[in-house]
């Protein structure tokens, strides 16, 4: 076995395609509105499965910064702001926090896929799944377009620091503009040689794709995904059979 | 196989870097290096042997190029796959995987290799190129002379019978050439057909059969190596080529004639330190690293720079030069250290209004839609008089309305001097300002920062570029492991130092 394989033994290990059937589920719970305290203490719950998969995976730090953030949202929610609350202020922070509030398990458990995944993986498992290669290889252009971005505008911040002109000189249409057109230039710079480079290694060809990486379900692996599967069907049970 | 004839091509809404007329041919092992000035058609070339022209870049095409049989111009670019493999000048943007793993097996993936067989081949790349220690790592917390070893791996891993290298050195310390240098003789002995694009052509004179001198999009001259070896410096730098032996590097013909102001003072610097917080923290916790027993990234106590001179700061790779850059113009936060300058203390944020960086990639450094506005940008009252007369003093004075983005490399270079200028900077830092210049423009850079240090400026350049050093610096400035290891002036005698640290590094 190759290197590759040795950092799976050593930690918690699920099959790309589990974490996608556990984002897909997330997003379909959080997209349904929460109205009885079942449906809030499920949506509630499902939270807490990705962060415990990031602390399994070592990012307790990660786990910790998201927990925090989702909780606090939570708790001004249902305890310090009501539908009666005024002002700039509180609209801004009853905004924030309702988003935070919908969004953050599907926000965790994203980040958690893209975060724990290598792209080969990943293309292994749209293969597995008979997805066209077009989607596939697109959707890894993303997943590697992130570090990049990151990279290029950590530089052109730095950049902007220098100059003293973070604030745009209190303009935000200057903010904005500052950092996005160098970094669209050099994104779209990057990623036309990115795609000379990978062409002229064969991406595109005519025959079908391979991978290294070989997948297979495990045992926890299928335990996920039938937990998952239970939580979205009780969800929806909850929420539209009045009985429950 | 590779045999171009009376190829013409003309890029797409563009004048310049197309090919006139050029027929060539190359047999099955030879090892071909293509020479001369950027924009005269060295990477067409290579393009039209890759297939990326006229399958990727699009313009007008006449005659035929043929490789190991197969008419490029009717092969479907992922057919070649195989047969050529090209390794380009950025290794920053011609990896596709996140891992280096999955950059290896990208290629055999693609063309539908068997498993077994994809990583048989793996294995025999990390074997021949000794790559084991980067296996199973990010690729963005690679250098660039690794990411640049995992591109070649990339490429070997299909088995191509014709390499093309299109400037692979232009981002690599010398350490990392002699690296590259040692893939290139193996493939050689593999009986590869390779042809390198370059401007540093020292590495490479003594493993070519051939050299193609190209201007103008034509091929001008063509040596058999032995006879370019025999060649003397002065006939090159008569063509504008660099140095092709490791010695012409280090030639300080135009040192004498220099004038330095020895009353003009100097700038000082005290209590650099810094470190690199690798672990993650719940919150950012400032650091004020002044433990002076601890294991530091950087660990600069005190220097002091000669106002008005050009000073060279190299070392190996990953010794701190970049780190030490950004800890002088305060782009670090966690490094404390003050600048001294005619009994005034500079700290923290006040660092910045004193320095400037011009980056590797300037790209960055340039945030509006007009080279005039750009210079304004930087100066506190806007003052237009000032503004032309600075790029007047920098040739940049028809350029004033142009955008920043739609001018060249060189000239971008310049206008980010320009808001140097404009912001009264005293002290200009570079970092690497020369890496994949020919050599009229690292002539011209040399000679940018010569009229600077006249007119005042106290220069610091972070460069693994010797020839540039040799051209242009008074001081050196040596640093490894994140310490001032030496610090010397740069003539007839010390010369020697600096071509040992260099030729040490090739290993």
């Amino acid at each position: 076995m190759d290197a590759g394989m040795d950092r799976s033994r050593t930690k918690l290990h699920l099959d790309p395609r589990t974490k996608l059937f556990m984002v897909f589920v997330v997003s379909v719970i959080v997209l349904m509105t929460a109205t009885t305290p079942l449906t809030w203490a499920l949506r509630i719950g499902i939270t807490f499965v990705p962060l415990a998969l990031l602390v399994a995976e070592g990012r307790v730090v990660s786990a910790l910064r998201f927990g925090v953030l989702y909780a606090v949202a939570l708790v001004l929610l249902r305890f310090f702001i009501s539908a009666e609350s005024t002002g700039l202020l509180m609209s801004l922070l009853i905004g924030y926090c309702a988003i935070v509030a919908q969004f953050m398990p599907v926000i965790i458990m994203a980040w958690y896929l893209i975060r724990t995944t290598q792209i080969g993986e990943f293309m292994s498992a749209m293969q597995k799944m008979h997805v066209p290669d077009g989607i596939s290889i697109s959707l890894a252009v993303v997943m590697r377009f992130f570090p990049t971005f990151k990279e290029e505008y950590a530089a052109i911040r730095d950049a902007m620091r220098m100059r003293g002109i973070m604030l745009g000189g209190g303009s935000i249409v200057k903010m904005v503009e500052y950092r996005m057109v160098p970094l669209l230039f050099s994104c779209v710079n990057i990623g036309d040689e990115l795609s000379a480079a990978a062409i002229t290694r064969g991406l595109g060809a005519n025959v079908k794709r391979t991978s290294v990486i070989e997948l297979k379900l495990t045992v926890t692996d299928k335990l996920l995904m039938l937990c998952f599967a239970c939580l979205a069907a009780l969800f929806v049970a909850a929420k539209y059979w009045k009985a429950l | 196989m590779i045999r171009i004839q009376n190829v013409t091509f003309q890029y797409k809404g563009s004048e310049q870097g197309g090919v006139r007329d050029i027929s060539l041919s190359v047999h099955e092992g030879e090892t071909i290096l293509l020479c001369g000035s950027s924009g005269s058609g060295k990477t067409t070339v290579m393009r039209l042997i890759n297939g990326l022209i006229p399958h990727y870049y699009k313009g007008e095409l006449s005659g035929s190029v043929m490789v190991d049989g197969m008419d490029i111009g009717n092969t479907e670019l992922y057919d070649l796959a195989g047969i050529v493999g090209t390794v380009f000048q950025n290794p920053r943007s011609q990896f596709f995987s996140v891992d280096t793993d999955g950059e290896i097996v990208f290629g055999p993936e693609n063309i539908g290799l068997q498993p077994e067989e994809i990583r048989r081949r793996k294995d025999l790349v990390t074997e021949e190129m000794a790559l084991s220690s980067l296996l199973n790592r990010s690729l963005f917390e690679l250098s660039g002379g690794e990411k640049q070893r995992i591109a070649c791996a990339s490429v070997a891993a299909l088995l191509p019978k014709n390499v093309l290298l299109d400037e692979p050195s232009s981002n690599l310390d010398w350490k990392a050439i002699g690296n590259l240098r040692r893939v290139i003789q193996r493939w050689k002995e593999q009986g590869k057909t390779i042809l390198i694009s370059e401007h540093r052509l020292w590495y490479v004179q003594d493993l070519v059969d051939r050299v193609l001198f190209i201007r103008n999009g034509q091929i001008e001259q063509e040596w058999s190596g032995t006879a370019f070896r025999a060649m003397d410096g002065a006939a090159l730098q008569r063509m504008e080529l660099r140095a092709s032996t490791v010695e012409q590097n280090f030639s300080l013909t135009q040192h004498e004639n220099r004038e330095t102001n020895p009353t003009a003072g100097e700038i000082c610097f005290k209590d650099f330190y810094f470190n690199y917080e690798k672990k993650q923290r719940l919150f950012h916790r400032k650091n004020t690293q002044n433990d002076p027993d601890g294991h530091l990234t950087l660990r600069v106590p005190d220097f002091c720079l000669r106002r008005g001179c050009v000073t060279g700061l190299i070392g190996s790779n990953g010794a701190g030069k970049t780190t030490l850059l950004r800890c002088i113009c305060g782009l670090e936060k966690g490094c404390g250290g003050r600048i001294e300058l005619n009994g005034q203390r500079y700290i923290g944020k006040k660092k910045l209004s004193l320095c400037y960086l011009v980056m590797q990639d300037v790209n960055h450094q340039l945030f509006t839609d007009s080279v005039e506005g750009e210079v304004l940008l930087s100066m506190d009252r806007q003052d237009s008089k000032a503004v032309s007369e600075i790029l007047a003093s920098l040739n940049l004075a028809d350029y004033a309305g142009t955008h920043p983005m739609a001018l060249s490399g060189g000239q971008k270079q310049r206008v980010a001097i320009a808001s140097a200028m404009a912001a009264k900077a005293e002290l200009l830092l570079f970092d690497e300002p020369t890496s994949g210049l020919d050599y009229v423009h690292m002539c011209s850079v040399a000679k940018l920062l010569r009229n600077l240090a006249e007119a005042g400026k106290t220069i610091l350049v972070s460069t693994h570029d010797p020839e540039l050093l040799s051209l242009c610096a008074d001081d050196i400035l040596h640093i490894e492991g994140g310490q001032i290891t030496e610090h010397y002036d740069l003539n007839k005698d010390t010369i020697g130092k600096l071509g040992a640290f260099f030729t040490e590094q090739i290993g």
